[in-house]
């Protein structure tokens, strides 16, 4: 049976069993908790010692493949806005392609694998705290109300966003109901679009949440209309980072995507037996476990000071 | 007939009567002159054959011929980097470049380097991960920064089995005919390699030889390789359907369920 395989863009020899396993668990993660899963893969790609490089333009190319199957479903559902999917992906292929100029420039400068953990650490950081923080908060709400026999009520979001309803450039997005100024609607593709070029992640995680609190968009086009824009965004980072770095391995893609599919199905059958609250929770504390290892490395005194690199300073 | 094989039996008698005259020197043969790459590569051995020509024969079966086998990857320039902290955390800080240093160096030998020859010599051939020195870009070969970045880049390409010394891994068939054993490891850098024998009689450095070998990709490794560095754009939009069909599949696939 074949199971060291030699990566043709990574140059190395890889256990073909431990990365279809590492795509098949990140993937039952995302397809439980609803996510992406990108930046659960990258991580575990770099400690697999996969040049971060590398693992950052094959992880794009991945969630092409997990993105499109989702897409595809919630437009069959017409669970898309695509006129706003559409001004996001403006925005996003604009800040991909910034992306890959600045990953090209730290590349070079040899800082790219530094401020790719920098960022991880940040971002996984951030939402894993605030995720673990929330969904604590769901789950006593939901106690004290079991012990006092009442309904919860959905937390109200409040309804007005004064900043953001007085920008300039107002457009109409029928699907979502809103009248809005576009302006928030690029920068917010525009920074998603960068993550995906310099994190290799569909960027997800940062998208929802700023389309259900910033943007207001109604929850039952979020997810559809989020996968549609990822899907495109990282179809252009897949190519630009091809064209630019020649760091994108197609065969660690299709070993992490095959994984990755099948993996979803499954999870998204174990996500339906627990309880929104809790499963968020359970992915808070992964997202911290992923966010102190990758920490842990930069503040520890490495074993080894040096390292090489080719090309030049 | 009779004359050309009067011939040829003449030309073998002169060429025997000559050689005692003739300089002692050395003839090596490679075991394969090409390193085939594919998707189950795991790394191979290379064995260079040789034999000590015009040798005296009292000495030969002495054993004071001694031989350095060298197998050498592609040269190229290197930059070193020394990780330091800042504001608690370690990143990239100084970095020295240095050119013509070989991607891999594996080296076999009769005896240890030190029983061969004296250390004047060895440095000269640049024989032994001793004395390999590489030229800094910046600053002088005698600027203590240089040195231990230097040394930096051997441990470096050692840990990763790029750099290796195998003393005691040549072995004499006959008291002239020997046999060196070099490792290729599964990361082995692409491009042209150099194996180089070098003879030493009593201590003395005599002559050295060198044959090429290649090390490259081959079938679907090679075309991918060659494919995505060359047309970037294109092998992109490759990737991209393979990812839209794999989704599209696992979307058809999985619908039912």
């Amino acid at each position: 049976m074949l199971v060291n395989l030699y990566l043709p863009i990574a140059e190395m020899s890889v256990n073909v069993l431990v990365l279809f396993s590492m795509g098949a668990g990140v993937g039952f993660l995302s397809g439980m908790f609803g996510v992406g899963g990108g930046f659960l893969m990258t991580p575990l790609l770099i400690f697999y010692n996969i040049p971060p490089a590398v693992a950052v333009a094959t992880e794009a190319n991945q969630i092409v493949a997990s993105s499109f199957s989702g897409a595809l479903a919630h437009l069959r559902r017409a669970a898309v806005d695509i006129k706003l999917g559409i001004m996001l992906l403006v925005g996003g292929i604009a800040g991909s392609a910034a992306g890959v100029v600045i990953f090209s420039a730290l590349r070079e400068a040899g800082q790219l694998d530094l401020i790719i953990s920098i960022l991880y650490v940040l971002f996984l950081g951030t939402i894993g705290t605030l995720m673990v923080i929330e969904s604590l908060g769901a789950i006593r709400k939901a106690r004290k109300a079991a012990a006092s026999g009442e309904e919860v009520a959905p937390t109200a979001l409040p309804t007005h966003r004064p900043w953001i309803a007085n920008l300039p450039f107002k457009m109409r997005f029928e699907r979502s109901q809103l009248y809005l100024s576009v302006i928030p609607v690029l920068v917010l593709g525009f920074l998603v679009g960068i993550l995906a070029s310099i994190m290799g992640v569909g960027g997800g995680f940062i998208m929802v949440p700023a389309m259900i609190y910033l943007l207001r968009v109604p929850t039952n086009v979020v997810i559809g209309t989020s996968l549609f824009q990822i899907m495109f965004v990282t179809m252009f980072t897949t190519v630009a980072q091809a064209a630019t770095n020649q760091t994108v391995d197609i065969v660690l893609a299709f070993i992490l995507m095959v994984g990755g599919v099948i993996g979803a199905q499954f999870g998204a059958h174990a996500g339906q037996k627990l309880k929104g609250e809790q499963l968020r929770a359970l992915l808070g504390l992964i997202v911290l476990a992923v966010c102190l290892r990758m920490g842990w490395d930069l503040v520890t005194t490495p074993d080894e000071l040096f390292s090489l690199g080719t090309g030049g300073h | 007939m009779i004359a050309r094989l009067l011939t040829t039996l003449f030309l073998l008698f002169a060429t025997t009567a000559m050689a005692q005259e003739e300089k002692p020197g050395i003839q090596i043969g490679l075991s394969q002159e090409v390193v085939e790459i594919s998707s189950s590569f795991t790394g191979t051995e290379i064995i260079v054959f040789g034999s000590i020509e015009n040798g005296i024969a009292e000495d030969l079966k002495a054993g004071l011929y001694d031989l350095v086998v060298v197998l050498e990857g592609p040269r190229e320039l290197v930059t070193v980097r020394r990780r330091e902290r800042k504001l608690g955390i370690w990143v990239n800080g100084t970095a020295r470049d240095f050119i013509d240093v070989p991607s891999s160096y594996s080296v076999a030998s009769t005896k240890p380097f030190s029983q061969i020859t004296g250390a004047e010599d060895a440095r000269i051939l640049q024989i032994g991960l001793d004395n390999l020195s590489f030229q800094p870009v910046e600053g002088g070969s005698d600027d203590p920064l240089n040195a231990e970045f230097q040394a930096s880049v051997k441990r470096l390409k050692t840990d990763k089995s790029l750099y290796l010394e195998s003393p005691g891994g040549i072995s004499f068939l006959t008291p002239s005919l020997f046999k060196a054993r070099l490792a290729v490891p599964a990361n082995v850098p692409i491009g042209q390699h150099t194996a180089r024998a070098f003879m030493f009689h009593k201590g003395k450095f005599i002559e050295s030889q060198f044959l090429p070998l290649t090390v490259k990709k081959i079938g679907f490794e090679q075309f991918t390789y060659d494919f995505a560095h060359e047309h970037g754009f294109w092998f992109g939009i490759i990737c991209v359907i393979v990812a839209a069909f794999t989704g599209w599949l696992a979307s058809v696939v999985f619908r039912k369920n």
